[in-house]
C-alpha cells in the first residue's frame, strides 16, 4: 500500500505540493499527467531517492521518514532503464536479486534469456526497458514503481510485456505505482488513477470516475475530451434525481453556451460551470428522430476523419462545433461527408459539469 | 538575372575559400609555434640525452627520483582529492563554491609563490615543520618536500578533473542502485566509480604529468636532491645550453609517455564521422 499525505518535494527549481493519495495493498495505481506534471519526482520521493519537505508517507503501513531507499523494499524502473553500462545483461539482472531463482524466473517470464550475454550498450530501447523490469522484479520488491516502462517496446511487444506485468503484479501481490502519460494505458491497467499537473494532484480516483467525471475542463481535455463548453447553468427542476448512482440527488438543468442550449442533470448551482460531453456519447442522424435524448441539434458536417474502425465527425451547430465520435461502418452507412447536413443527439445524463 | 545570382554565389565562395584560408594559417603558425620549440630542443639534444641516460647517474637519479614524487604525489592526491571531489560533484551545501574556488586557487598563484607558501607552513620554524622536525621527519631539502610541492600545484587538477568525471556519471544509475538494495558506500564502489573511472585515470594521469614538469615551488623547498627539472635549470645555469640541452630533451621525450596513456584512455570515446 503507497499512502501520501500533503506531500510536499522540491527538485532544483521544480516542486511538489501538497501531494495526497493512496494506492491500495496489492492495487495498480496509474499516474498520468503532461511532461513535466511531476510523475517522475513522485517516484523518486516514493522510492527515498529525494526527501520530501513536508507531509507523510507510508508504504505498506510503515511510515518510511528517514528510511532509506535500500530500505524500502521498492523496485524502480526507469523510462530508459538506466542499466549499468560496465556490466553484462546477466551480471545486471542479479545486481540487486533475491536469489538465482527470482533472476532466472524473471529473465524467463520477461523472455529476456536471449540477451542475457549481451553487452548493455549493444541492446535496443525496448530490450534495455524489459532487462530494467527483470531487474527490478529479481529483487522481489513489495512495491514497485514504472516510470513508463513500456514506451520504447513496439506495439505488439508491448501488450504481452503490460499482460505478463500485470500477471507478476497479480500473482506476488505486489503494489505498482505506473507512471504514463497514455490514458488508454492507464485505463487498462489501473485501479486507481492520480492525475498530475504542474506538482499538483488535480483528481485522483478509479479510471473510469476520471474520464466519465473530470474535475475541471483541463482535466476533461487532457482526458481527450473533445466537447467541452463554458456556459451558464439554470436550475429548473427541483425533484432530485433518485438511486444510490452518480446523479443521485442531481436536478434538471439547462446550460448555454452561445446559442446552444444543452439540458443535463447537475448537483452545480445556477451560475457559471463547464459542460463536458464525450464524443463517444453523441449519436449521429440524417433525419430528426424522435427519441428519449434531451438534447438534439442540427448542424453541418465540417470535418470528418477516419483512423481505423472510428470515424470523427465535427458538426457546426450556430457555430458551435460539436464532435461525435461513429464507427466508420456507420458513417459508411449513413453516407455521412463534410457538407451534409446532420443530427447529434445525446442524453442528458451524458452532460458532465464542472 | 541568373548571371547576378551566379556572381553572388562566386563571391559567397571565394569568401569562404578565404575565410577557410586564413583559419588554416592560424592554425599551421599556432602548431608550429607550440612544436618548433620543442622539437627543435629533442632534435638537438635527444640523441645525447638518451645516450647519456647510460652513463650520467645524476640524470639517471634524478629521473627517478622525479618519476618516484610525482607517482608519490599522485597517490596522495587521489587517495584524498577522489572523496572531495565526488562531494563537490555530487552534494549541495553551504560554501561548495567557495570550497572549489579554495581548492583551484594554488593553480593561479605564480609557482614560487606557492612554494613560499607551503615553506611557511611547512618550513622548520614553523609548528608543523618544528613538529615534523622533532619526530626526526624533514621535509625540507627531501624528497618529501618535493612531494609537498608537487602534491601543492598538481593536486587541484586532478580534484577538478575527478569531479568532471564524477559529474558525467548520470546520477540515475546511483538511484537505481540504491532502489536495488546498495547503501551509499556500496554504491559507490560497485557504480559510480567503475563509470567514473576513465576520466579519474585521465584525471591521475595529468596530474602525475604536472608533477612531473613542477620546477617553481619545488626549487623553493627542496633544491637537493635535484629532480628533472631543477637539474636542467642548474646545468644551464652552470654549463650553458650544452649542458641543459640532453637532460631537457630527455625530459621532453619522457612527457610523450602519460600524453600516449591519455590518448590511449580517450581513444575509445572519440566519435567518429560516419559516411
Amino acid at each position: 500500500m503507497i499512502e501520501a499525505c500533503g506531500l510536499s518535494a522540491s527538485v532544483g527549481t521544480f516542486s511538489l505540493h501538497d501531494v495526497t493519495f493512496t494506492v491500495p495493498a496489492g492495487g495498480y495505481g496509474v499516474a498520468i499527467g503532461p511532461a513535466g506534471a511531476g510523475k517522475t519526482t513522485l517516484l523518486e520521493t516514493i522510492a527515498g531517492l529525494v526527501s520530501p519537505r513536508t507531509g507523510t508517507l507510508r508504504l505498506n503501513g510503515r511510515d518510511v521518514r528517514g528510511v532509506p531507499p535500500e530500505h524500502r523494499g521498492v523496485g524502480f524502473v526507469y523510462q530508459h532503464g538506466y542499466l549499468f553500462p560496465h556490466l553484462t545483461v546477466a551480471e545486471n539482472v542479479a545486481y540487486g536479486a533475491a536469489s538465482e531463482a527470482t533472476s532466472s524466473e524473471m529473465t524467463q517470464r520477461l523472455e529476456v534469456e536471449p540477451l542475457l550475454g549481451r553487452d548493455v550498450r549493444s541492446l535496443s530501447g525496448g530490450e534495455r526497458q524489459l532487462v530494467a523490469l527483470a531487474r527490478a522484479l529479481a529483487r522481489r520488491p513489495a512495491i514497485l514503481l514504472l516510470d513508463e516502462p513500456f514506451a520504447a517496446l513496439d506495439a505488439r511487444r508491448r501488450d504481452r510485456v503490460r499482460r505478463e506485468v500485470q500477471a507478476i503484479h497479480r500473482d506476488s501481490a505486489l503494489t505498482v505505482l505506473h507512471v504514463t502519460h497514455d490514458f488508454a494505458e492507464a485505463g487498462m491497467l489501473g485501479d486507481v488513477a492520480i492525475l498530475l499537473d504542474q506538482g499538483r494532484v488535480l483528481q485522483e480516483g478509479v479510471p473510469e470516475q476520471l474520464f466519465r467525471r473530470p474535475a475541471s475542463p483541463w482535466v476533461a481535455e487532457f482526458l481527450g475530451a473533445e466537447n467541452v463548453f463554458a456556459g451558464v447553468v439554470r436550475v429548473l427542476g427541483d425533484t432530485p434525481a433518485s438511486g444510490t448512482g452518480t446523479d443521485a440527488g442531481a436536478l434538471e438543468v439547462e446550460f448555454r453556451t452561445g446559442t446552444l442550449v444543452i439540458h443535463g442533470l447537475a448537483v452545480v448551482p445556477d451560475g457559471p460551470a463547464n459542460a463536458v460531453i464525450r464524443a463517444e456519447e453523441i449519436l449521429v442522424s440524417r433525419e430528426e428522430q424522435t427519441s428519449s435524448a434531451r438534447n438534439r441539434f442540427r448542424g453541418r458536417i465540417t470535418e470528418s476523419s477516419t483512423v481505423g474502425a472510428l470515424t470523427r465527425l465535427t458538426i457546426d451547430v450556430d457555430g458551435t462545433p460539436v464532435v461525435a465520435a461513429i464507427t466508420a461502418r456507420s458513417a459508411r452507412e449513413l453516407d455521412l461527408a463534410v457538407g451534409d447536413n446532420a443530427f447529434a443527439s445525446f442524453k442528458a445524463m451524458a452532460v458532465h459539469f464542472c | 538575372m541568373s548571371g547576378v545570382r551566379d556572381q553572388a554565389s562566386g563571391s559567397v565562395r571565394i569568401g569562404g575559400r578565404v575565410q577557410s584560408l586564413v583559419v588554416a594559417l592560424g592554425a599551421v603558425l599556432l602548431v608550429l609555434f607550440l612544436v618548433a620549440p620543442l622539437a627543435t630542443l629533442v632534435g638537438a639534444g635527444g640523441a645525447e640525452g638518451l645516450a647519456a641516460l647510460f652513463g650520467d647517474a645524476e640524470l639517471r637519479a634524478s629521473l627517478l627520483l622525479t618519476a618516484a614524487t610525482a607517482t608519490a604525489a599522485t597517490f596522495l592526491g587521489v587517495l584524498g582529492g577522489t572523496p572531495l571531489a565526488h562531494l563537490l560533484a555530487r552534494r549541495r551545501f553551504r560554501g561548495r563554491a567557495l570550497l572549489a574556488a579554495v581548492i583551484d586557487l594554488p593553480l593561479l598563484v605564480p609557482h614560487p609563490v606557492a612554494g613560499i607558501a607551503l615553506l611557511l607552513v611547512l618550513g622548520r620554524d614553523s609548528a608543523v615543520g618544528g613538529a615534523l622536525l622533532a619526530a626526526g621527519v624533514r621535509l625540507i631539502g627531501s624528497p618529501l618536500g618535493i612531494v609537498s610541492a608537487m602534491l601543492l600545484v598538481s593536486a587541484p587538477i586532478y580534484v577538478s578533473a575527478a569531479r568532471e568525471a564524477f559529474a558525467r556519471v548520470d546520477p540515475r544509475y546511483e538511484y537505481v542502485a540504491r532502489t536495488l538494495g546498495d547503501s551509499p558506500a556500496r554504491v559507490f564502489r560497485r557504480v559510480t566509480l567503475p563509470l567514473a573511472l576513465r576520466g579519474l585515470l585521465s584525471a591521475g594521469v595529468v596530474m602525475w604529468a604536472r608533477a612531473v614538469s613542477e620546477f617553481g615551488a619545488i626549487v623553493v623547498l627542496t633544491y637537493n636532491p635535484k629532480v628533472a627539472s631543477v637539474l636542467s635549470y642548474d646545468r644551464f645555469t652552470s654549463a650553458g645550453l650544452p649542458g641543459a640541452l640532453p637532460v631537457a630533451a630527455v625530459l621532453v621525450l619522457l612527457s610523450l609517455a602519460p600524453l600516449t596513456v591519455l590518448r590511449a584512455l580517450h581513444a575509445p570515446h572519440e566519435t567518429r564521422l560516419e559516411r
